[in-house]
């Protein structure tokens, strides 16, 4: 009986271990390396390595940079909360409160459309609907008789950074609003019926219904957002390059721009690691949340 | 138990990495190249090249076809990248010593990284100023890649940055092509009167604007201080006319662009395209471009005219010498083929491929002596490289001289400038300090 079990425990590990094997090689691995070169200073030329312990650490909180893409990867996560996440969950309601599924469906369509155009594609096409000379923003404005707002959005340090916030939002909220659409289809109809009896009309129905049966979609919804928002790297690098004068880089240019522009592949793989450990952070938060006890009905 | 089980996970995590960070200990110790031998005309060969694109990558693809056919036991794999992704390619090839036996450089600090990390093969027996090969080529470019009296890279063309102007814009304006940087700047507003941009200007990847800088630097400061500010061992920036360009540069684009504060928002790219279809009557351009200008848009060739950046009356620098620098490939020094790919960059700079090279839709003006002539290129290049080869000397890419972060805080700098984020001060300040970090 005890020679089975084992038998089949070892059965069961064998069947993971390439899974295992992968994760370790591909994933593990390369996150203990990273941690490693951040403790070097590096010349890829020559190879030439030099231990500094956390000194790469050190510069790193002291450059001012370094903080100004902290603070825009929060940006990104504060204004992706208010749109993709709240902004989204009404969209949703709204959607959801259409009548006729004919409609329904073709709305659903409609908002997630975005979200199937790749991140590169919708940089570029946000570059030439901000660019100053032939952009289709100012064209609008100017069409509309508010010539006087229109700016090189892309061009200004004022402006630049939540320009490119603007379309991660264009892009990620027809997504959002599915997700949050498929949570609010499961709420059961009778929930509703009950509310509209009792005269409920529809926003308090909204704060009352639909806002505590999708708290579990939100939360995550949340955390997936947040977590995103630490993660950006290609809008910014396709719309501007971190530019200009390193007003909208955010911590994965920032590493970028260190490693390959600046050589400093130390100060890169530090940067590496307060993103690992940012992110980590969130994943656990995640992961406590999705564990608590479901709403039940 | 719990804590018993993270002490162990913590110190093999640990273990782990004071074990890799000793796993990386720069490029295998290969032999080193015999650039001198007989090749063997088998295996693979690998080249990375900056010909990716129209109209570009078909010259080293037709080259690499043509090479095969007359050695039918050599494969030529060639990697094709852009200007701005081969610096990318070039570094990650190079941290994970994958670099190819042939692979494109810059001259000045971009080449000298590769020299001094042992990374580029000593060519100096095959290709030196006395050798059969080496007397093909201008002295100028081949100097340009020696590194302490030895030679390691092939120049495969000649580059310069040159204003370009449409003769047309400028008749239609009643404007005479100016001689001097206060006649450029007059010159702007009749030009705007006549419906064109003055000067069209794309920085969105900031390097545009260090190309107008370090031909403003070349006139305004003496050429000694600027070599010794390249090295961030002798660097100082004090000497005034670093600021006297950088004033010259912001009110160039606050008169001469229709984008002014916003031109960090335009593509370079943008900005050729509104210069070859005859919406602005001027743009900086590289000799590698005067093809492209010309090709295909409203400006016929007849019709592009070029001056070097027109310099300030009185400057302190030398306001005769150009921004330019010719480019070319290196082998690797560890490369086991060295000497098929000394064999092979004979075939590509061979009189007929060089003429190619030279030739529209290339555009690209060979370093091999006689390659550029008025029957091979056209107008435009051949004038550009007359200048360049009469210019008493060429000072070389800004971005390409100094020290990464040197390059980078003038990255910054330019484009803080541009939009109205820093003063031509604070800038330079900025610029110190990267300096004084590189030491």
């Amino acid at each position: 009986m005890l020679v089975r079990t084992m038998c089949r425990r070892a059965l069961g590990l064998a069947w993971v271990i390439p899974a295992l094997v992968m994760l370790a090689v591909f994933v593990y691995l390369p996150l203990v390396q990273n941690f490693g070169f951040s403790t070097l200073t590096w010349d890829i030329y020559s190879g030439d390595q030099e231990y500094v312990g956390l000194e790469n650490y050190r510069r790193l909180f002291d450059d001012p940079v370094f903080w100004s893409s902290f603070a825009n990867n929060l940006w990104y996560a504060v204004l992706s909360i208010v749109f993709q996440v709240f902004g989204a969950l009404l969209l949703a309601a709204l959607v959801e409160s259409v009548r006729r599924e004919r409609w329904q469906r073709a709305l659903r369509a409609v908002y997630f459309i975005p979200a199937a155009i790749s991140l590169t594609v919708a940089g570029l096409l946000f570059y030439f609907v901000y660019e100053p000379n032939i952009g289709l923003l100012n064209h609008v404005l100017d069409a509309i008789g508010l010539r006087e707002f229109a700016q090189p959005w892309l061009g200004q340090e004022s402006t630049a950074m939540f320009a490119v916030i603007a379309m991660s939002q264009w892009q990620g909220f027809g997504y959002c609003t599915l997700l949050f659409a498929v949570a609010i289809q499961r709420i059961p109809a009778e929930l509703y019926e009950a509310a509209a009896l009792d005269g409920v009309g529809p926003v308090r129905r909204f704060f009352q219904v639909t806002l505590p049966l999708v708290r579990e979609m939100t939360g995550l919804m949340v955390m997936v957002t947040v977590s995103g928002a630490f993660q950006v790297f290609n809008e910014v690098m396709v719309m501007t390059s971190g530019g200009p004068n390193n007003s909208t880089q955010v911590l994965g240019t920032w590493l970028y721009r260190n490693g390959f522009v600046r050589n400093d592949f130390g100060s890169a793989a530090a940067i590496g690691t307060v993103l690992f450990v940012i992110t980590l952070t969130i994943a656990m938060a995640q992961l406590w949340i999705t564990r608590r006890k479901r709403v039940e009905w | 138990m719990r804590a018993r089980a993270t002490t162990r996970y913590a110190a093999l995590f640990g273990a782990s990495v004071l074990a890799l960070t000793g796993c990386f200990a720069g490029p295998p110790r290969a032999p080193v190249a015999d650039v001198g031998a007989e090749p063997e005309f088998s295996g693979t060969l690998s080249v990375l090249t900056k010909f990716a694109g129209d109209p570009l990558s078909p010259y080293f693809e037709d080259l690499a076809a043509a090479y095969e056919r007359q050695h039918p036991g050599v494969e030529v794999e060639l990697i094709q990248e852009t200007d701005q992704s081969i610096k990318d390619k070039a570094k990650t090839l190079t941290a994970s010593n994958a670099l190819p036996d042939i692979y494109f450089t810059w001259t000045g600090n971009w080449a000298e990284n590769f020299i001094r990390g042992g990374r580029a093969a000593d060519l100096t027996e095959v290709i030196g100023p006395g050798t059969t090969w080496g007397k093909t080529f201008s002295k100028s470019s081949l100097s340009a890649f020696a590194h302490q009296g030895k030679y390691y890279g092939i120049p495969l063309y000649n580059n310069g940055k040159f204003m370009g102007y449409n003769k047309a814009a400028f008749s239609d304006a009643g404007v005479e092509v100016p001689a001097t940087f206060d006649e450029l700047i007059d010159s702007c507003p009749d030009l705007r009167e006549a419906g064109y941009e003055p000067i069209t200007f794309g920085n969105k990847d900031g390097w545009p604007a260090l190309h107008y800088l370090q031909q403003l630097f070349a006139y305004n400061v003496p050429a000694a201080v600027r070599e010794a500010d390249n090295h961030p061992e002798t660097a100082t920036f004090e000497d005034p006319g670093y600021l006297t360009a950088l004033r010259q540069f912001k009110t160039l684009v606050d008169s001469c662009t229709d984008t002014r504060g916003g031109t960090n928002g335009v593509l370079y790219t943008s900005a050729q395209e509104a210069f070859a279809r005859g919406k602005a009557a001027m743009y900086y351009q590289e000799i590698l471009e005067f093809d492209s200008t010309t090709s295909g848009g409203s400006l016929k060739p007849k019709d592009l005219g070029i001056i070097p950046l027109p310099a300030p009356r009185g400057a302190k620098g030398d306001p005769k010498v150009i921004e330019g620098a010719p480019e070319g490939y290196v082998v690797n020094a560890r490369s086991p083929r060295a000497a098929l790919a000394v064999d092979f960059m004979k075939f590509v700079t061979g009189p007929k491929n060089a003429a190619t090279l030279s030739s529209p839709p290339y555009g690209q003006p060979s370093t091999v002596v006689g390659a550029v002539t008025p029957n091979t290129s056209s107008k435009a290049v051949f004038e550009g490289i007359k200048k360049v080869n009469g210019a008493p000397g060429l000072v070389g890419w800004l971005d390409m001289v100094t020290a990464p972060e040197v390059a980078d805080a003038w990255l910054a700098g330019g484009e803080a400038l541009i939009s109205g984020g820093m003063s031509p001060e604070k800038v330079l300040e900025s610029v110190r300090r990267a300096s004084e970090s590189a030491r």
